[in-house]
């Protein structure tokens, strides 16, 4: 038990993060880490050493996407979103000033990224958020390092248009 | 610059902004930018988003009630557990009331004041005019401004290139000690290092909130590394790892 806290302690605050944002609610992201911890201290044993964080990380992501299938059917796996389409939209020349304006508004930012599907909210979240580096991020999301610098290009630009979008609704 | 040559960049110049590229492709991603417009405009659209994602989106952290149940007395006390628990309660407490008296015998008692003392000068360094006595990002002149006011010599590094400039250093007095203080700069947030030598050995990092300040603190080669700032604590985390690792 002494050890199952040594571990997991530090990485609550990072857990809960990850688990509210992939999530989107409070209450789900604290049944997420609770049943997380559950199983983090069942498979105890076999977490010989290394990256803690990294390890329970992923035990999180993966309850959280448990939850997501439970809650919301499929329609949140969207990992082909076609992006390219509205970018013509967009004249080239207005697109610095209203970025900068914005970025400036963490509302807008907050909706912006819970627009993006979870595969591409969550490494730009263990990025930003947790400053995690790309090996350690390549471990909790199951994929090659280079896929996660890929991935938040992907992300990154849909950010970006996400972000330009929200304007239009205003 | 051929189309190819655009799209690779428009990738790596993620690797690029996020440190993680090798020296020589981060050489030519830098050389790329500096000639190509469309790359260097994105290159600045992703910094600023970079930015502003790591300063304007929530941090979520985990409920005090959250950390109270999931390691509460026999914690994840559901299901499979119940059995595990019934055999190993008796010695979960004896364990948890050993850990309570290794703890209330090895916390030094002087640990809280050091730490409120250090959170009141941080903010007394930030009133006025009084952050630094010797101003430079220059690691050579800021060092040997503390020879001969120490009798201890402090690591001095610039972390421009990870997002810490270094700003510069002041004495200062904590624990009836003369304290070396250097500061640095986030984004626009202030960080002060206090370092003070210490008999003890070495001690982990602790992290904790004081009035609302993050404060990070450890001790390494008989000194006690005392951060405190009003940035996120996961970069106060990051940047302590730099100034552990060194230069």
């Amino acid at each position: 038990m002494k050890r199952f806290e040594d571990l997991i302690a530090p990485h609550l605050d990072a857990a809960y993060n990850l688990a509210r944002w992939l999530t989107g609610n409070d209450a789900a992201a604290r049944d997420v880490v609770q049943e997380s911890a559950l199983r983090a201290f069942r498979f105890l044993q076999r977490f010989a050493d290394g990256n803690a964080k990294a390890w329970f990380l992923t035990i999180v992501r993966n309850e959280s996407y448990t939850w997501l299938k439970a809650s919301a059917g499929r329609h949140w796996v969207a990992f082909d979103d076609d992006i390219g389409d509205d970018e013509g939209a967009l004249s080239h020349s207005q697109t610095p000033e209203l970025l900068a304006i914005h970025t400036e508004n963490a509302a807008l930012i907050q909706q912006a990224l819970c627009a993006l599907p979870p595969v591409f909210r969550e490494v730009i979240v263990l990025k930003e958020l947790e400053d995690m580096p790309y090996k350690d991020i390549a471990l909790v999301v199951d994929i090659p390092i280079g896929t996660v610098m890929s991935r938040l290009a992907r992300g990154r630009a849909m950010l970006k248009l996400e972000l330009l979008k929200l304007h239009d609704h205003e | 610059m051929n189309e190819l040559d655009c799209t690779v960049c428009q990738t790596r110049l993620h690797g690029y902004l996020d440190h993680e590229l090798d020296p020589a492709t981060a050489a030519d991603v830098a050389a790329h930018l500096a000639a190509c417009p469309e790359c260097a405009r994105l290159h600045d659209e992703v910094k600023l988003l970079k930015v502003s994602v790591k300063r304007q989106a929530p941090y979520y952290p985990a409920p005090a009630s959250l950390a109270a149940s999931v390691f509460a007395a026999g914690a994840p006390a559901t299901r499979a557990v119940e059995r595990w628990q019934k055999w190993f309660a008796p010695t979960f407490s004896a364990a948890a009331l050993a850990l309570a008296a290794v703890l209330y015998v090895m916390t030094p008692g002087s640990e809280q004041p050091l730490m409120d003392e250090a959170v009141s000068s941080h903010v007394r360094s930030l009133m006025g005019e009084h952050l630094n006595d010797v101003v430079s990002s220059d690691r050579h002149t800021v060092k040997p401004w503390f020879t001969g006011k120490l009798d201890f010599s402090p690591p001095v590094f610039d972390y421009s290139a990870q997002g810490f400039p270094l700003l510069g250093g002041r004495l200062d007095y904590l624990q009836h000690q003369t304290t070396a203080a250097l500061s640095y700069g986030r984004a626009k947030h202030i960080i002060n290092v206090f370092i003070l030598p210490v008999p003890e050995a070495d001690k982990p990092r602790q992290t904790q909130t004081i009035r609302g300040f993050n404060v990070v603190s450890w001790q390494a080669n008989h000194m006690r590394f005392v951060l405190v700032s009003d940035v996120e604590k996961s970069e106060l985390e990051a940047f302590s790892q730099l100034l552990r690792d060194g230069a």
